[in-house]
């Protein structure tokens, strides 16, 4: 637990050191952890001792999907909810932890009218919520904007402490603060650190450049810079993203021609090394402005760690990405924007050598926004943090 | 013709006096549904007109000169504002990726605010940087409000703001979205909640069911972009359509089922709404082209004028007057022929707003706050006052009263005299 419960006590007229004030804040303390204990069997599905109505209906909530069946159920159980009176503000944040992310907005939709009921009495309760980091992220940045939105100076107060929080949304909000601050090039720079949302990245980068600074940013965001190229192959008429060209099926087996049948003719791969800040590979410009066309492309990442990472992607056209033979991204969408990390899915490393294969497809809209043709891929942690191949 | 507009337009009186009465009886706790003012993008009829308003010519939101009230808003919006009842009601998204969306009710007298809603967008949350994922309008039955974001997250909430069902349209057709937003605003008509979410991936229409939020049809559209708006009429069996465009079609649809009643192979204008009022249904497309709906069957074109310009405002209908807006001028048409009667200059700025109109003036948001009010005369238009607010406007205010409520980018402004 971070330290930030201790702002949410009443203030005391005694000195920090104030008997008193230790054994309450003991007391407070204890009262806490026995109601953590008690919420702890609402988040893992755990009736405690209440209605067993209620915690269904909670429940219910927690496990709802996509889908009709789910919004029968949901809106049911939202019913009868709404006005139950022997459950709590404290029961529907608790019990976002763990839930699906359509059942979450269900709870949160309760729990929002429920803290204008209740706001008067859990202020506490709030506080020691959003210190638990254990918490469900967006609960607690959900409690966050409760309590600051109408307090700019306790907003002040916390916001340094979420720097490197696990919650995305309290950890952005925490680099904008210092960055509306106009911080020196040595704050920056421990800020970059921090700092896990491209825009700030971005923004951090240019500003240390302007301060003498400079940052690689294609290796800190460790965008993927080589590639092995291949194309065009045919997508006249946008019928060919999910053919299986022969690329694809001999890089799953482990191999690849030197020569393939392409569009127009044979077509030969070309080592190409991007020195892009942002990993942009221009195929536009490799491949002559092709409309209708596919390219591939492959590379091999050498993963200092096993595990699951992050595989984001940034590309204005047609996209389909495979990590080790498996089908981890696909993407119909043409010319629709194009941003760093416009694509995030999980994947599982390997130690060692991760062979990737891309495929991007262009259409054939004659449009001038409609002509660009790139993309920019890297590998990273679940918070965004790049993972940097051996 | 003009015997029967006049019919109408006495009509349109009487529906006022009505509706007050209605107002007298919400306030009274006679009925539990509250009037809806101004209850969906372009109000009532989606033809944003009222006869009877009398809102100030002049107002400034330096000085406070006729604004009755401001509220800043955390985050960004760029739809409109709805009045239902006492409620005015508005969206707006913030955060990191403007990932929280909210849905906002103030009180129409002072502003204070009576509660607010806030979900996580589920579905994706990116956006041009003029846009905002709070971008289309929320709409309202008069006892319960539609929210919807270019997130495709969709939710209902009663007038007390109590969560009734919430949606994410994203999670059931996850490759439903458009990284450079999505605009369109719902309507909810007949017990379905109708929404059109056209871009490059997974494209379509659909009719949700305004009770508990269970889809009851929903129907593939082309894989293009598109910002506009669904509208309804009554044809003239008294049966609702639900009437969408595309840079392809036009299309009526049965609200309670999807089935295509009639369709029209046309190049549509992929920003600006189309528009039905009093048996016509005016379409931008190269222009604007008029269709007759008197009859039950498919619509026949009346006429076609590619003079009549307009961007990306949607059009409305003053007495025989279609008025289009084209860069900074507003363009007045005759509705039986088409005919240009006369254009005026009466922004200053790019405009993404639509025009609104009280009594016989035109209320114009450019997009830096900037709004034109235009007399709107037989054969001219004069630019009476232009009134600066001091913040982006991209959402179509609301009339309710003597009052007129714009959503700014970043604020909701009250003004009245």
């Amino acid at each position: 637990m971070a330290g930030h419960f201790w702002m949410f006590m009443p203030s005391w007229p005694f000195p920090a050191t104030h008997y008193s004030e230790l054994i309450m804040r003991i007391t407070v303390c204890i009262a806490a952890m026995l109601s953590m204990a008690c919420y702890a069997g609402i988040a893992e599905g755990n009736p405690v001792d209440r209605n067993a109505g209620v915690n269904q209906d909670i429940q219910a909530l927690r496990s709802l999907e996509a889908g009709d069946e789910s919004m029968v159920k949901g809106a049911s159980a939202a019913a009868r909810l709404r006005d139950a009176s022997d459950c709590k503000l404290m029961d529907f944040l608790h019990a976002m932890k763990g839930a699906k992310p359509v059942g979450k907005n269900w709870l949160l939709g309760i729990a929002n009218k429920r803290y204008l009921k209740e706001k008067g009495a859990v202020q506490s309760e709030l506080g020691s919520f959003l210190a638990d980091t254990s918490n469900d992220p967006e609960a607690r940045y959900t409690v966050f904007s409760w309590l600051t939105e109408a307090d700019t100076d306790l907003r002040m107060k916390l916001l340094p402490g979420f720097l490197d929080d696990p919650s995305p949304e309290l950890r952005y909000a925490a680099v904008q603060q210092v960055l509306e601050s106009t911080p020196e090039a040595d704050r920056l720079k421990t800020l970059l650190s921090s700092a896990r949302h491209p825009s700030q990245i971005v923004e951090i980068i240019n500003r240390l450049d302007k301060a003498g600074v400079v940052i690689d940013q294609r290796e800190h965001f460790g965008f993927l810079s080589e590639w092995k190229l291949i194309g065009p192959f045919d997508h006249v008429g946008g019928h060919n993203f999910e053919k299986a060209f022969p690329v694809e099926g001999d890089w799953q087996k482990g191999s690849r021609a030197p020569v393939y049948e392409g569009k127009a003719g044979e077509v030969k791969w070309i080592d190409h090394t991007t020195s892009h800040k942002e990993g942009l590979v221009d195929l536009a410009s490799l491949y002559n402005k092709e409309k209708g066309c596919i390219v591939y492309g492959v590379t091999e990442f050498e993963s200092p760690i096993a595990g699951p990472a992050e595989i984001r992607m940034g590309c204005i056209n047609g996209n389909r990405v495979w990590v080790n033979g498996e089908l981890v991204m696909s993407n119909e969408v043409y010319h629709s924007s194009m941003q760093i990390d416009q694509y995030i899915e999980p994947i599982v490393l390997v130690k060692g050598t991760n062979r990737i294969l891309i495929k991007i497809c262009q259409n054939e809209q004659k449009e001038g926004w409609a002509q660009d043709y790139q993309f920019q891929i890297r590998i990273s942690d679940s918070t965004g943090l790049a993972i940097t191949a051996k | 013709m003009k015997t029967a507009l006049r019919l109408e337009s006495m009509f349109a009186r009487w529906g006022s006096v009505m509706s007050g009465f209605l107002v007298l009886a919400t306030n009274l706790g006679i009925s539990a549904v509250a009037r809806a003012d101004w209850p969906q993008f372009r109000g009532v009829s989606s033809n944003a007109v009222e006869l009877n308003a009398d809102l100030p010519i002049e107002f400034d939101g330096a000085t406070g000169k006729n604004v009755a009230w401001k509220v800043s808003i955390p985050g960004r919006s760029v739809g409109g504002a709805i009045v239902v009842g006492n409620q005015v009601i508005t969206t707006s998204s913030v955060g990191m990726d403007e990932r929280r969306v909210r849905l906002h009710s103030y009180d129409v007298e002072s502003g204070g605010q009576n509660w607010v809603q806030e979900f996580v967008a589920r579905g994706r949350p990116y956006c041009h940087p003029t846009s905002a994922n709070a971008a289309p309008t929320p709409t309202s039955d008069g006892s319960r409000v539609y929210t919807f974001y270019s997130s495709n997250d969709l939710a209902c909430v009663d007038l007390e703001g109590n969560l009734i069902w919430y949606r994410s349209l994203t999670s059931d057709f996850v490759k439903a979205f458009n990284d450079t937003g999505m605009s369109s605003s719902p309507i909810v008509i007949e017990g379905v909640c109708i929404v059109q979410i056209e871009c490059q991936g997974e494209s379509f229409v659909a009719g949700i069911n305004a009770e508990n939020g269970t889809l009851l049809w929903k129907k593939d559209r082309p894989r293009k972009s598109n910002w506009s708006s669904p509208i309804s009429y009554k044809n003239s069996e008294g049966k609702s359509v639900v009437v969408i465009h595309s840079g392809s079609d036009l299309v009526g649809l049965d609200p309670k089922t999807g089935e295509s009643i009639w369709m029209k192979d046309i190049s549509c204008s992929t920003v600006p709404s189309s528009l039905a009022f009093e048996n016509r249904l005016y379409v931008p497309s190269r222009g604007l082209v008029a269709y007759d709906l008197s009859s039950s069957g498919e619509p026949s074109e009346l006429w076609k004028s590619s003079r009549i310009g307009i961007d990306s405002s949607s059009p409305l209908v003053l007495k025989d007057r279609i008025y289009t807006i084209k860069g900074p001028a507003v363009y007045s048409g005759d509705i039986y022929t088409g005919e240009v009667k006369w254009q005026a200059r009466v922004a200053e700025g790019s405009v993404w707003s639509s025009p609104i109109v009280a009594q016989d003036r035109m209320y114009l948001f450019a997009m830096d706050g900037k709004c034109s009010v235009t007399q709107l005369g037989d054969s001219e238009g004069v630019r009476l006052s232009l009134n600066e607010l001091g913040e982006d406007v991209l959402g179509t205010p609301a009339i309710a009263g003597n009052a007129m409520y714009v959503r700014s980018v970043s604020s909701l402004w009250k003004i009245a005299k």
